[in-house]
């Protein structure tokens, strides 16, 4: 997988899934073009997303909720907002529970991943991937990718982590432990403290966050979508 | 599944005027919403007009400044600007500038258009300020909602109901008390043909003067009559009549509407809407033969402010009451005096100034007071008389609490205590050659009342004073640049109170940049006006038909009057019931969001007729 990302951008590779594919939700989401690298951040659709996990491993742990809002450039619409509740096939773990307070019982009347896959993939749709520490969101969507689809799970993706991490490198400022937490993060721009682990609170904390950072990027040359992402 | 954007409902609805919506459309107003971020310095919006949203500011600071880039208001946390939220009235262009990183909701224009169409208590926050929303603001925190308290709002031609039965002086004393019996009265007055008031008789003057003396009761009826009664006008409050009869120690009262009678009013016209505290006070009063009884009496005002302020009075009526106090404390004091020197030796009028004379005394008020003496006052021989009187009164109102004026504009002051002569050259002085310094001080001298004496010396000087003032633009200009001394602040920025150029205090000073500017407008259309009335709602109801003010900004005016008068009030009446002295200074941490977005109508609507009255006098 890997050389692939060497020798074919993004798009390429979409592309090349597109004509692959049988139908299924994932090919209906590869059918939109990705936005442009080179457009102007402000011209872009992100969608800002959070997941609620039995754990931090993709291939063993599971999807517990999904939150999301759209960001249209530079504001974050709240009428897409949507929190949905995905039943595991697995008991919650009590270390994670304690987490997100997602209890056994309530997750046994919630949708299937397989029900809710197909919602998140249309939200998606044409849009940057947008999330704090995104590899963990990343990794889920692709793994529960191949396991319902077959294929692999591909965007364009904005890490407000990865964006924070450049921030401090750029300014030659010593990271340290917790610095890149998203309410440590989120408090050095003067966003108000929300409480955490809530999927949908934590999007919209990253989306917020997001706004910040880009607020506090603006320079004389515009800022392109292609200067926000992380390498895929 | 919006219902999960619970952290931003919540936040909304602990906010002003998004608590005032309903549960199930403050539900639907998240998804509405955008989020913006702005850096420190940041202008908004950074496109279009500002008028295309209404914004919500989440966290951070946002200033709004106005075509000039004057400071307008600065807004914190829960304020909004924007769309249809306009700031200053007067103003039409608006830039916002993030003062701090701010994250701010905003929500559409056509939005905000429906959940006003839908909510009307939502949108009166949107309307010009003063109106419907400060009137709406008064009837949140209270009228005068018991029947006891009633009496300060009720004017007595609402209590009367029957027509008053009456019978010619030429009537036998028989006759009229057969027609008494038939018509079941205790009391019946005494008209001539054309229906003026010659007298009144009691069943107690037929007892104490007819049938007690033997007397015979084929005379007329004008024999044992009490001429010329007490009267009160129909208009008066209920509230005065019990006061006079406290006072006269009588319990008839005719009421005259227009000079003509209109009826009676007896004590047991009050017995269902039994008798405040404040009228137990007030007689009790006249019953003290000592300065340390009057002094006890007057230690209960604290718990009298307390009793009407938990009743809900209007801030008003609170004021009539509390000044009913000082008033009787005074004539009780006056008439302790002349027990003790003997009868005046010349007549005089003894005049209450500032706030006692507008009826707008609280818990803390110190004396303004003066004396006017007749005519034929001779210094050397009547001179040592009126200043034992003068020292006797004031020292009395000092032990009673009512502190000696800083300024010395009291009675025992010699300037002060003057044959009425003196007193309108003082006024020629102050009118005809205004000097701004000297009108702020003696402007106290423009509020007038007279409380005990003789009164045609009062009205004289009155009539005086008002003749002279009556559209006098000269002298009114002076007093118009006095009126414009107080400013209101700005608004609110979170713990500080903004005045204008941008400065914080750290306090709210209710009275000098809340209701004295109100005050101040007040008298400046009163005099020149030529109007008689002192109090300030009087005042204002009294010009607002005569052209000197319009009557909508008179009517904003006592509404934004009483808005922060009750305010005052509801701040004093906390800090007695923690033991505290009353004072004048709330801190704005104290304020509801509620009250600040009021507070904020009301400085805006006296800025409004500030600039008005700037407009008019001093251009």
């Amino acid at each position: 997988m890997s050389i692939w990302k060497h020798l074919f951008n993004l798009e390429e590779r979409r592309n090349w899934w597109t004509r692959k594919m049988p139908d299924s939700p994932l090919r209906d989401y590869y059918d939109t073009p990705f936005p442009s690298r080179d457009l102007d951040w402000r011209q872009v659709d992100y969608l800002a997303l959070d997941f609620e996990t039995t754990g931090l491993e993709a291939k063993q742990d599971q999807i517990l909720s999904v939150g999301y809002a759209t960001v249209r450039g530079d504001r974050m619409l709240l009428s897409d907002a949507t929190h949905i509740l995905t039943r595991p096939t697995m008991a919650i773990p009590e270390s994670s529970a304690v987490v997100h307070g997602i209890l056994d019982d309530e997750a046994a009347e919630a949708q299937t991943l397989e029900a809710v896959m197909p919602i998140l993939l249309n939200a998606l749709k044409g849009k940057a991937l947008l999330a704090h520490h995104a590899a963990i969101e990343y990794e889920f969507l692709n793994n529960a990718c191949k396991n319902l689809y077959g294929y692999p799970f591909l965007a364009p993706v904005v890490d407000t982590l990865a964006l924070e991490v450049r921030h401090f490198r750029m300014r030659d400022q010593a990271i340290r432990s917790g610095d890149l937490r998203l309410a440590k993060a989120r408090a050095r721009y003067g966003l108000p403290r929300y409480p955490a682990h809530n999927a949908l609170t934590d999007a919209l904390a990253a989306g917020e966050l997001f706004l910040a950072q880009v607020a506090y990027r603006q320079s004389r040359r515009a800022l392109r979508l292609k200067d926000l992402i992380v390498v895929s | 599944m919006e219902i999960e954007l619970l952290e931003i409902r919540d936040f909304l609805s602990a906010h002003h005027p998004f608590d005032q919506l309903p549960q199930q459309a403050l539900n639907q107003m998240p998804e509405k919403l955008q989020i913006r971020y702005f850096r420190r310095g940041a202008t908004i919006p950074d496109v279009g007009s500002i008028d295309d949203y209404l914004y919500l500011v989440r966290s951070g600071a946002v200033e709004i400044h106005g075509l000039q880039d004057e400071l307008l208001a600065r807004l914190g946390e829960g304020d909004l600007f924007g769309y249809r939220a306009s700031h200053m009235e007067g103003h039409e262009k608006f830039t916002g500038i993030a003062l701090e990183d701010s994250l701010v909701y905003q929500l559409p224009a056509t939005d905000v258009d429906v959940f006003c169409r839908e909510h009307p208590q939502f949108s009166y926050f949107f309307e010009p300020a003063g109106g419907d929303r400060l009137r709406d603001a008064i009837s949140n925190t209270g009228e005068d909602g018991s029947t006891q308290l009633g009496l300060m709002a009720t004017q007595i031609g609402e209590m009367i109901s029957r027509l008053p039965i009456t019978m010619p002086p030429f009537a036998t004393i028989q006759q009229t008390a057969a027609v008494m019996s038939d018509e079941r009265v205790s009391s019946i007055l005494i008209t001539e043909a054309d229906e003026t008031l010659t007298g009144i008789v009691t069943d107690r003057d037929l007892r104490r003067r007819v049938v007690a003396k033997g007397l015979d009761t084929s005379l007329p009826i004008s024999e044992i009559m009490t001429p010329a009664p007490y009267t009160l006008d129909a208009g008066d409050y209920a509230f005065d009549a019990m006061l006079q009869m406290a006072r006269s120690n009588i319990h008839h009262l005719p009421i005259l509407r227009n000079g003509k009678i209109a009826g009676m009013l007896t004590a047991t016209d009050f017995a269902q809407r039994h008798t405040t505290s404040a009228v137990y006070l007030v007689s009790s009063i006249y019953k003290q033969s000592e300065i340390s009884g009057l002094a006890s009496i007057s230690a209960k005002l604290p718990q009298l402010l307390l009793n009407l302020a938990a009743a809900d009075a209007t801030a008003n009526s609170i004021g009539h009451v509390i000044t009913a106090v000082v008033d009787a404390i005074t004539t009780r004091l006056l008439q302790l005096a002349e027990e003790q020197f003997g009868p005046p030796p010349v007549p005089y009028a003894w005049i209450a100034a500032g706030s006692q004379a507008r009826s707008e005394q609280t818990a803390k008020s110190d004396q303004d007071n003066c004396l006017v003496l007749d005519d034929t006052y001779d210094p050397s021989e009547h001179g040592e008389y009126f200043k034992q009187l003068s020292q006797l009164v004031c020292d009395g109102l000092n032990a009673c609490g009512y502190v000696y004026c800083p300024g010395e504009m009291m009675a025992t002051t010699d300037k002060w205590r003057q044959p009425l002569k003196t007193w309108k050259r003082y006024f020629d002085g102050w009118v005809d050659q205004p000097e701004p310094k000297a009108l702020m001080l003696t402007c106290v001298f423009f509020d007038l009342r007279c409380i005990a004496g003789e009164k045609s010396l009062f009205q004289d000087l009155r009539e005086y004073l008002l003749d002279k003032t009556r559209g006098n633009q000269i002298f009114l200009a002076y007093m118009a640049g006095n009126a414009l001394s107080h400013k209101p602040p700005l608004g609110f920025f979170r713990n500080f109170v903004l005045i204008s150029g941008g400065d914080h205090d750290h306090t709210f000073d209710l009275k000098h940049t809340g209701i004295v500017p109100i005050v101040d407008l007040a008298r400046v259309y009163a005099l020149a006006a030529g109007s008689h009335a002192i109090n300030t709602q009087d005042r204002l109801k009294e010009v607002a038909s005569g052209g000197e003010v319009s009557q909508g900004g008179a009517h904003d005016l006592r509404d934004a009057l009483e808005f922060v008068s009750s305010l005052r009030i509801k701040h004093q009446a906390t800090q007695i019931r923690a033991g505290e002295a009353p004072d004048n200074y709330m801190s704005p941490d104290d304020l509801s969001h509620f009250e600040r977005s009021h507070l904020k109508d009301a400085f805006s609507v006296v800025r409004t007729m500030q600039n008005v009255l700037s407009q008019r006098y001093l251009r």
